[in-house]
């Protein structure tokens, strides 16, 4: 089976075994969610010496991730997001980014992508979150072969890091020649009429409405952000100088994350109108992704509209 | 160095004490208590037990210390600095602007600290990283973790209490400074620890007590927590809070003391009882 036809989580797993095999230092680490991070039976049958279940207890996963780290060893620890960044952000904060720790976190099933679990594990805090935290790297890959060319940076580099984990298959937008730059982001579609950026889930829909807006004549730019920290600021400069109107989606509150992020970057160098999709600052419930996206206004319908809308404003029309 | 005699440590002690109490009062306030109630215990540790090179902070094989308790850094700076991991006039710069010893324990910034602490409760957790390392990495070195008793009050000490316990982390050593009081009060009235060895021993761990200001005690503890196998030691040591300091000895209030003033500088001093010649 390619990797496209896999589940992210899967090729998580897959791609921890590949690391493993070429490092042994590098760990997987879960607390009792292992199964619904894709590393077991995967990596925990493969390489059960690297694997470390500390049960349901993950403020003990991220300090033992440290003292692992402090080591020489590379642990990969993973959780919900809402368990692997929110209830451990003092951990994280002390243990691993204030003592720069190579630590690499894991928040898996992103924002929306929680469904049945509904509003208790529904977070849409975690880019914003950690993304405030100094010495912290924030990743949200949008496909598989961008995760597996995350994972390899992430192994590759003494990076405290948070990396968002898309747990189903999703639509496939890279290749298997992909390299990550956590400095750069990607041009996915050239415009001149208005700039769209999203990362990690919402960057599939964006495609689809940068492909409907093109048959209403209208020229989206793209640009998907795998990396919200370090944040590529000249891409987007030069995007905004180009087409003079923004708009961002996102799969989290539209408060301090990816929408934040761009109206840090803008206001300060090239202050244009930017509008942020994504939830509106409310808390999440049990539904599907479909009713939860026309719910909080960010599936395609209202990404196109929102465009068509800010083009016309800008146009004075 | 485990030759160096009981007058030798005596002496090493008073002096520790003296330089703790004169460190804290320079730099204006500090946590006094918790640091004085610790002074044989890691002085032991550092003269007498663990294998370590002060030329390489780093070396791959020393036996590893965590201060949990990171508030406790000057107890440990004084030792680190008397046995060569840095200068000793580093020591008046305590929480000085721009210091390399800060008030908790930093290992970006001190040669000699193995592990940053100071937000409680996590460092049990570290240090169980680290001795699960050692047995994934084949090493022989132990690692040492004090913990507080006010911090026991967290609950990720029990998450890795329940972690050590479970992977039977024989080279993991903890040692909590049962003082009997934190910064509210004393334990039994803030939130009672008690029965605390039954607690640990609940948790797998192999459970020792003793009087932490005795050399012999410390010395012989530690050695039977060293040679347990196949689960973790606690040694649970009963101890004074602001020992050998009048002022603060056996205080609620040692747990961080204030300077305003020389009369409060000379009242914290004339606490010791004596004086000596500073070393910097």
């Amino acid at each position: 089976m390619s990797y496209q036809d896999m589940e992210m989580r899967a090729v998580y797993g897959l791609t921890l075994c590949e690391l493993m095999e070429q490092d042994k230092n590098v760990l997987c680490l879960e607390a009792d969610l292992s199964k619904a991070s894709g590393t077991n039976p995967a990596v925990c049958t493969a390489f059960p010496e690297n694997f470390i279940n500390v049960g349901v207890a993950e403020a003990n996963m991220i300090g033992l991730a440290a003292g692992l780290a402090r080591e020489g060893k590379i642990p990969f620890c993973a959780s919900f997001t809402c368990f692997a960044s929110r209830r451990v952000y003092d951990q994280i904060t002390i243990s691993v980014a204030y003592a720069n720790t190579n630590v690499k976190i894991v928040g898996t099933a992103p924002g929306i992508t929680q469904g049945p679990n509904g509003g208790t594990h529904m977070d849409f805090l975690d880019l914003a979150i950690m993304r405030a935290m100094p010495n912290m790297h924030v990743y949200s890959p949008c496909d598989v072969y961008e995760l597996r060319a995350v994972m390899k940076y992430m192994a590759m580099h003494h990076q405290p890091t948070y990396m968002q984990l898309l747990r189903p298959k999703m639509p496939v937008i890279f290749n298997e020649d992909f390299t990550f730059n956590p400095k750069k982001a990607t041009l996915i579609f050239e415009g001149s009429d208005i700039t769209i950026v999203s990362t990690g889930y919402t960057t599939h829909l964006a495609v689809s409405a940068v492909q409907e807006l093109q048959n209403e004549g209208i020229k989206a730019e793209h640009l998907h952000y795998s990396s919200i920290k370090p944040f590529d600021e000249d891409l987007l400069i030069q995007s905004a100088k180009k087409t003079g109107c923004v708009i961002t989606v996102e799969n989290q509150n539209i408060i301090g994350g990816l929408g934040g992020a761009v109206c840090e970057v803008l206001t300060e160098q090239f202050p244009v109108k930017v509008k942020r999709l994504g939830i509106q600052d409310a808390f999440g419930e049990v539904a599907t992704e479909e009713y939860l996206l026309n719910k909080h206004g960010f599936n395609v319908e209202h990404i196109v509209k929102t465009c068509i809308d800010m083009i016309k404003s800008k146009r004075g029309n | 160095m485990s030759t160096i005699t009981k007058e030798q440590l005596e002496h090493l002690a008073k002096e520790f004490r003296y330089v703790i109490t004169d460190m804290i009062c320079r730099a204006g306030s500090g946590h006094l208590g918790g640091s004085l109630s610790l002074v044989e215990i890691v002085t032991t540790l550092y003269y007498r037990i663990m294998k370590i090179k002060p030329d390489n902070p780093s070396w791959e094989d020393r036996d590893r210390l965590v201060l949990s308790k990171g508030h406790a850094g000057p107890v440990l700076y004084v030792v680190l600095a008397y046995l060569g991991f840095f200068p000793k006039s580093w020591l008046k710069t305590l929480n000085q602007n721009g210091t390399n010893l800060p008030s908790h324990v930093d290992h970006n910034k001190t040669p000699g600290i193995d592990m940053t602490a100071g937000s409680l409760g996590q460092g049990l957790s570290c240090a169980s990283g680290m001795a699960y390392a050692a047995k994934l990495n084949k090493k022989s070195y132990n690692v040492y973790c004090i913990i507080g008793d006010g911090e026991s009050n967290e609950g990720q000490i029990w998450e890795a209490a329940m972690f050590a316990g479970h992977n039977k982390l024989d080279n993991l050593i903890v040692i909590c400074d049962y003082n009997k009081m934190q910064i509210d009060g004393k334990t039994d009235e803030v939130i009672t620890l008690e029965p605390l060895a039954d607690k640990w021993r609940a948790f797998n761990f192999e459970v020792f007590e003793m009087d932490g200001h005795n050399w012999d005690k410390i010395y012989s503890t530690i050695n039977r927590a060293i040679a347990v196998k196949g689960k973790p030691a606690m040694i649970i040591a009963h101890t004074i809070k602001g020992k050998g300091n009048a002022e603060v000895e056996n205080k609620v209030a040692s747990h961080n003391i204030k300077i305003n003033n020389q009369s409060d500088y000379d009242k914290y001093m004339k606490g010791l009882g004596y004086t000596m010649q500073l070393p910097y």
